[in-house]
């Protein structure tokens, strides 16, 4: 037992990325290291649904959006602390999810993927020409005094990647959780095959419904987070496809379906796209831009199963050599 | 196997590490040499951040703007007797020993998240002290933000949401005038006409992209117009279309049956050129179009449309008409378009100022230091001889007080400034001819 818990691959995980921050104290570090732990909490949110059940969503930035809006839009109009925000905004994203997921569940395949991304877009364009929500001009958060009830720190980065760290455990047990229980297997075998999982007795239905409302949830969490740190949002910030693919992109890069996919997926793409920029973005000639495609072409053409599919097939080759030689 | 996968985690992860600390290190180094050649540092190299969109959807301008800071990097550092500005004419910043200035750029991508990042990294990492950029008002507020927070002066060049400058920041300033201002300006612009060549404009329709800059302009309009209702003007229509557009049918017809006398735009080069193609089909005729700084003041305008881009107006910081009128600016220009290949535009010429200002308000105040750099800031007045205002002076709020537009219409192709009538380099002609007789 003693030796399984020490040798168990998630504590170390949280071990190192909690340590880090504390080894550098670079403030651009620190960013760094909130955005990966925003964006591979993200991935793990989505890596339930999709990953796992096998319901690709394209419109996850419609549930970080809601998450970023609700608790600003308290903040900024009623002076409600962001916690409080926080928890609004993770109850309104769930109930939208449970609302709008509901009849898309209907659709198969490439129609689920397509609804979603237009959900997302209307909830977008409600955004933009909604007036109490500041509409297309966007909210600047005001500046208020630092502290742990106004989710605001202006002396340094390490309290907002204290809470990051928390929101991503939460996350990654969360997905965790669910891959080793009943849960799991249900999503798994609905991913499968819907139909053989219904004649299994499964309520295909509910199960998916619980994993986009569960993802849902998780993703407004981030929002909020995420528009306290930044202290400014606009619809075509949060909302934006570009959140969505993202999110996408890192969890198929990590390999889809597993709870270290979107981890490696983010500590890879995060860093190179900030270090990137940071050395070539000044040029003016999108070099970083091009070098960010490349990888995502490469990944795409030659490993379809991520980064954990390359391990994978190592440890599937080692194991045939084993056994050619067992059997010899 | 588990095992595996969080040994090839961690090494990820490290890796990460190695990199930003290398980058870390490399400054450690540096960091004491800085501190033990403070005043010697001060002669040799002083560098300012530049924030700019060098790549997604407006890349094309935001090189633009960055071979402008490189034009007044060269005026600064370079000796230039020929124009008449106190930096030009010896090289680096007289009261700083003759110090270089040196401008870090830094991509935002249009992104208000990685303006912030950026920021954050300009001051802490390559420590820089003053701030220009970001061309985008969405990225500009959380730059700016960083800057307020770290005490460093943020000299916006060509941002014009009104916004900015209602957030009572202390550190930020901005040159361009806000779209609040460019209202203000459009209807002294029709009652001028209306005196002088009895134009008869009385009913104003606007057409405005959903985007903060599109219902901004809208807002100021609908606050504006009130205090020229006694002038006659009245709000005919609003017609409001979608950031990515694709066919303004719909909205040309809404226009056309409101039977406008001035149309004000605050729309992007691409939406602007659809609009007139539609205007010329549906044959709308209206006195006079005049547009928010966006897609008319593109020189790409002219361009796409040829001989339909006539007639059309809006401010501009400047127009190559002007450059005979003022020769400072022409010499600038020489310098400019040699890098660029193009005559200086409004928005560049704006972010061109933004460099000079802070360079020179770090020369007046004899320091680098935030807080005396900010005093100059606040309490002098800059000499400008490339604006048509001569200068600027910050007010308390932070916005340069002296417009710096003029205003200026398309004829024959060519952006002739209409009004004032001190810098005309052509009479305005209010009203459209019928779309056939062109």
């Amino acid at each position: 037992m003693m030796k399984k818990m020490k040798f168990h691959p998630l504590l170390v995980i949280f071990f190192v990325i909690l340590i880090l921050p504390f080894i550098n104290d670079n403030i651009n570090f620190h960013h760094i290291m909130i955005m990966f732990l925003i964006y591979a909490g993200l991935g793990e949110a989505w890596n339930i649904i999709t990953g796992f059940a096998g319901q690709t969503s394209f419109g996850h930035a419609a549930f970080f959006g809601i998450g970023a809006y609700t608790s600003t839009v308290l903040f900024y109009r009623m002076h409600i602390s962001p916690w409080a925000g926080m928890i609004l905004g993770i109850l309104l994203a769930t109930l939208v999810a449970a609302v709008v997921s509901y009849p898309c569940f209907k659709l198969k395949g490439h129609y689920f993927a397509i609804a979603t991304l237009a959900i997302a877009e209307i909830i977008k364009q409600i955004f933009i020409s909604w007036e109490y929500v500041e509409g297309a001009t966007g909210i600047s958060i005001p500046v208020m005094d630092e502290g742990i009830l106004n989710m605001q720190f202006h002396t340094s980065k390490i309290p907002y990647f204290l809470i990051a760290f928390a929101i991503f455990s939460i996350a990654v047990l969360t997905a965790h959780y669910i891959e080793q229980n009943k849960m799991g297997f249900y999503l798994k075998a609905i991913r499968e095959g819907g139909d053989a999982a219904e004649a299994i007795g499964i309520d295909t239905v509910k199960y998916k419904l619980f994993a986009m409302m569960i993802s849902a949830a998780l993703s407004a969490a981030f929002g909020t987070l995420y528009a306290q740190y930044i202290l400014y949002i606009d619809p075509f910030m949060v909302f934006t496809m570009d959140v969505s693919m993202k999110i996408v992109l890192l969890t198929v890069l990590g390999g889809l379906g597993s709870i270290y996919g979107p981890i490696i997926g983010a500590a890879i793409l995060i860093p190179l796209s900030e270090y990137t920029r940071i050395f070539l973005g000044g040029t003016g000639k999108g070099v970083d831009l091009i070098i960010f495609g490349a990888l995502i072409v490469a990944v795409a053409c030659f490993e379809p199963e991520g980064i954990l599919g390359i391990f994978k097939k190592g440890q599937r080759k080692k194991r045939g050599v084993d056994y050619a030689r067992a059997t010899t | 196997m588990k095992k595996f996968f969080s040994l090839i985690l961690v090494l990820f992860l490290v890796a990460g590490l190695i990199l930003a600390g290398c980058g870390q290190q490399k400054q450690a180094q540096e960091q004491p040499a800085q501190q033990n050649q403070d005043t010697k540092q001060e002669t040799q190299t002083v560098k300012i951040g530049a924030i700019l969109p060098l790549s997604g959807s407006a890349a094309a301008t935001g090189v633009k703007l960055k071979y402008a800071i490189e034009t007044a990097q060269e005026i600064i550092n370079g000796e230039h007797p020929e124009i008449n500005m106190e930096l030009a004419k010896s090289a680096g910043l007289p009261n700083l020993n003759g110090a270089k200035v040196e401008f870090i750029f830094a991509d935002h991508q249009a992104n208000p998240e990685v303006a912030k990042s950026e920021a954050e990294r300009l001051i802490q990492n390559e420590k820089v002290v003053g701030l220009i950029g970001c061309y985008h008002s969405s990225a500009t507020k959380p730059a700016s933000q960083v800057a307020e927070r770290f005490q460093i002066p943020f000299v916006a060049g060509s941002s014009s949401s009104a916004a900015l400058t209602e957030r009572g920041l202390k550190w930020f300033t901005r040159i361009a005038p806000h779209d609040g201002m460019e209202t203000v300006l459009f209807f002294d612009y029709l009652k001028f006409l209306n005196e002088k060549y009895s134009a008869g404009i009385k009913k104003v329709a606007v057409v405005y992209i959903d985007n903060e800059y599109g219902v901004h302009a809208f807002e100021m309009v609908k606050k504006t117009i009130e205090n020229y209702k006694a002038d006659g003007f009245e709000l005919v229509a609003d017609i409001k279309y979608p950031a990515n557009v694709s066919n303004v049918d719909t909205e040309v017809q809404k226009v056309k049956a409101a039977k406008p006398d001035a149309i004000f735009h605050a729309s992007y080069i691409g939406d602007m050129t659809q609009f007139v193609k539609k205007y010329k089909e549906l044959n709308v005729v209206p006195k006079v179009v005049l547009s928010y700084c966006g897609g008319y003041q593109d020189p790409q305008f002219v361009v796409n449309l040829g001989k339909d881009a006539d007639y059309f107006s809006g401010p501009n910081a400047t127009t190559s008409a002007l450059f005979s009128k003022m020769p400072d600016l022409e010499k600038i220009n020489e310098i400019y378009k040699a890098k660029s290949g193009v005559d200086i535009d409004g928005p560049t010429l704006e972010d061109f100022a933004s460099a000079m200002v802070i360079a020179e308000a770090i020369n007046k105040a004899g320091t680098t230091e935030p807080a005396k750099v900010l005093e100059a800031l606040k309490t002098q007045e800059f000499a400008a001889p490339y604006f048509v205002s001569g200068k600027i002076k910050f007010g308390d709020d932070g916005q340069n007080i002296h417009s710096a537009s003029v205003m200026t219409q398309i004829q024959n192709g060519i952006y002739e400034a209409v009004w004032p009538t001190d810098y005309q380099t052509k009479e305005p002609i209010p009203a459209f001819p019928d779309w056939s007789k062109r």
